[in-house]
């Protein structure tokens, strides 16, 4: 997969005219500043707060976990992890992150996936979001190299790639940051990034490490 | 040399199953060494899994006291005895091993302390190197503290020997060893991931967002994860797509934000973020879908 | 199931996955409890066993007084920032609180500091995005 595929930020011709569209509609949007609606309230008053659309509790949306199996057009067929089979239906509304947000023909047979969405009357679940490959893992930093870290998980050893331009870190709680320079071998990482199925490495999208 | 490694076998797997054991019996937490390895998929639970290990840890405190103390109480006849107690303790634990690597490949075998990587060669390396321990002291010609008597400075020797090889597969000390050597190498040649261009991620820009006011009210729209993102002219432009309206009226949108590129967490905790909604089918905007949500709360916004 | 509206605690939550998997997740099995899975609303409670406690140490980050709540728990999980809602069941140990003292996830400046909750990703995908790795919650059951 070229890396052009899978980063938008490359535009070209039509493409290039709808984000400039989309750049003016945006900003003659409106500007929100101020202080936090919920953060603010104590736990009550945060629990009696209106719940957004968004709720899980009215059974709105679906989930799906498993690898795909097989690509029909725009139709994933997904075999759970647990011997269930989802048909998980992208839609041009769908959002696809495989590493960064990316379009349909980067999913490839043999990717695992999770996916969000709405149950269709046909039983297949038209898709919302769907992440692909994503993990998110407690790791132990054993070794950094120029374009790698070596990662301990559950006492597996794993490969973490460091993707230029891609790749962030936070330390202790800080925003997300392209200096990598701070990480220390042996400290506890949680690293969130994308499974490569060829080599069982992982790309990292963020490494996050504690004191 | 090979005769005093024989007579001196006693002693060095003695005391190795006697460390082994009284971790097994004794460790804190013995729920926590079982989880995840072949012993509690054999046990059928954690439970279960944890009686077994202390019974292992009691069997091989058992032997190693045998092994150590046999040749001065029952003589030559404990030795043996002893001996193949300690060879029969390690064909178990090969057995059980063999067992784990097939029905369980991904389990770890939970042998040793630091038990929890999967089985492999260093698991059966372990293994082996009790049954070829209890066989050499089935074997050994007199009682060990003989052996160490008449040759204190070679018995030393390869007592140390046997220490550092017993490091090395039950107690990782190579790869303790490989860290500080790693951390060494750092310190020496620098950080090899110096001097990365300082520039925001987007990943950065998305979690500004999705802290600040505007998510909160755009959240009720937006359906999607992040879609599409772009930089102008000092901007970081975010799109989602969404839903607004119910059922029937539902109208399906791209929700747009716009941020300062050079903003994260650290600089703006508070960050001023443009929003529009717009109908995916005609372009236009969307003027009270963010209405509904300011609806919920008394949100200030400012246009 | 019974997803309640008395506060519990509130921290920063973040996600894993468990039960058969693909990837690095393989080795997880069902957890702590034996039945957790990834597709399922399930959650990691750092309290859920003193075993567990042993190994998540929340007390080391001050927060000593999180109850214990077994697996099969059930909690209302809800994000500070949005107020979206999942019910989930604790059915596993985590997250490792003690390796992330004083990590912080905030709205608009308003922050709960510490993972005191890990959601498996149907549970937390249902509240926020995978591709954000935490999130700022309130608790109830």
């Amino acid at each position: 997969m070229s890396p052009n595929r899978n980063t938008p930020d490359a535009p070209e011709g039509r493409e290039l005219h709808r984000r400039r569209f989309l750049s003016a509609a945006a900003l003659g949007g409106a500007t929100i500043v101020g202080a936090s609606a919920l953060g603010g309230l104590d736990a009550d008053a945060a629990f009696a707060a209106p719940s957004p659309s968004l709720d899980p509790a009215i059974a709105k949306t679906s989930f799906a976990e498993g690898r795909v199996a097989g690509i029909n057009g725009s139709m994933l067929e997904v075999a759970g992890s647990h011997g269930e089979f989802h048909r998980v239906q992208l839609t041009n509304a769908t959002s696809i992150w495989k590493l960064h947000p990316t379009t349909a023909d980067a999913v490839e047979p043999g990717d695992g996936l999770y996916a969000r969405g709405v149950e269709m009357p046909d039983g297949s679940i038209a898709a919302d979001a769907v992440w692909v490959n994503i993990v998110n893992l407690h790791c132990t930093i054993r070794g950094i190299g120029r374009d790698r870290l070596e990662l301990a998980h559950n006492n597996h050893a794993v490969v973490g790639r460091v993707v230029k331009g891609t790749t962030a870190a936070s330390y202790h709680g800080s925003a997300l940051s392209s200096d990598l320079s701070r990480l220390r071998i042996g400290q506890d990482a949680q690293v969130l990034g994308a499974w490569r199925p060829k080599d069982d490495s992982i790309d990292i999208a963020r490494v996050s490490v504690g004191r | 040399m090979l005769s005093l490694l024989r007579d001196l076998a006693p002693l060095a797997l003695g005391a190795l199953l006697a460390w082994s054991g009284a971790v097994k019996l004794a460790g804190r937490a013995p729920e926590r060494r079982v989880a995840g390895t072949a012993l509690e998929r054999l046990a059928n639970g954690v439970e279960r899994a944890t009686v077994a290990l202390r019974a292992v840890g009691a069997a091989e405190l058992l032997v190693a006291a045998a092994l150590l103390t046999a040749p001065a109480v029952a003589g030559p006849a404990g030795a043996v005895w002893s001996g193949t107690a300690a060879a029969l303790l390690g064909a178990a634990f090969t057995g059980y091993l063999v067992h784990g690597r097939v029905t369980a490949p991904d389990s770890s075998c939970g042998c040793t302390a630091r038990g929890d990587e999967p089985i492999g060669p260093r698991a059966f390396a372990r293994a082996g190197l009790v049954v070829v321990g209890g066989a050499a002291s089935a074997v050994a010609a007199g009682p060990w503290w003989e052996t160490v008597w008449r040759h204190p400075v070679a018995a030393t020797a390869l007592l140390a020997g046997c220490g550092a090889v017993a490091a090395v597969l039950f107690a990782d000390l190579d790869r303790r060893l490989l860290l500080a050597l790693r951390r060494l190498r750092l310190r020496v040649f620098g950080h090899p991931l110096e001097g990365a261009p300082k520039v925001v991620p987007v990943e950065a820009s998305v979690e500004l967002l999705e802290r600040s006011l505007a998510w909160e009210a755009a959240a009720p729209v937006v359906r999607s994860g992040l879609r599409d993102h772009w930089d102008e002219d000092g901007w970081r432009f975010l799109r989602y797509t969404g839903t607004h309206g119910t059922d029937r009226n539902a109208r399906r949108v791209s929700v747009l934000f716009a941020l300062d590129v050079h903003a994260d967490l650290d600089t703006a905790s508070r960050p001023a973020v443009r929003v529009a909604v717009l109908d995916e089918e005609t372009g236009e905007p969307v003027t009270d879908a963010l209405e509904d949500v300011t609806a919920r709360t008394a949100l200030p916004i400012v246009t | 199931m019974a997803c309640g509206s008395t506060y519990l605690w509130r921290g920063e939550a973040t996600w894993f996955c468990c039960g058969n998997a693909w990837g690095p997740c393989g080795s997880h099995g069902g957890g702590a409890c034996g039945t957790c899975r990834s597709s399922a609303n399930h959650g990691a409670w750092p309290n859920a066993s003193a075993a567990c406690w042993d190994i998540t140490r929340p007390d080391l980050c001050g927060e000593g007084n999180i109850p214990r709540r077994g697996c099969g728990s059930v909690m209302n999980v809800r994000h500070q920032c949005t107020g979206a809602t999942v019910c989930i069941t604790i059915t596993d140990c985590g997250p490792r609180t003690k390796s992330f003292c004083g990590e912080a996830a905030c709205c608009n400046g308003q922050c709960r500091t510490n993972r005191i909750l890990d959601l498996t990703p149907a549970a937390y995908s249902a509240i926020g995005s995978l591709s954000s790795g935490k999130l700022p919650v309130w608790i109830y059951e």
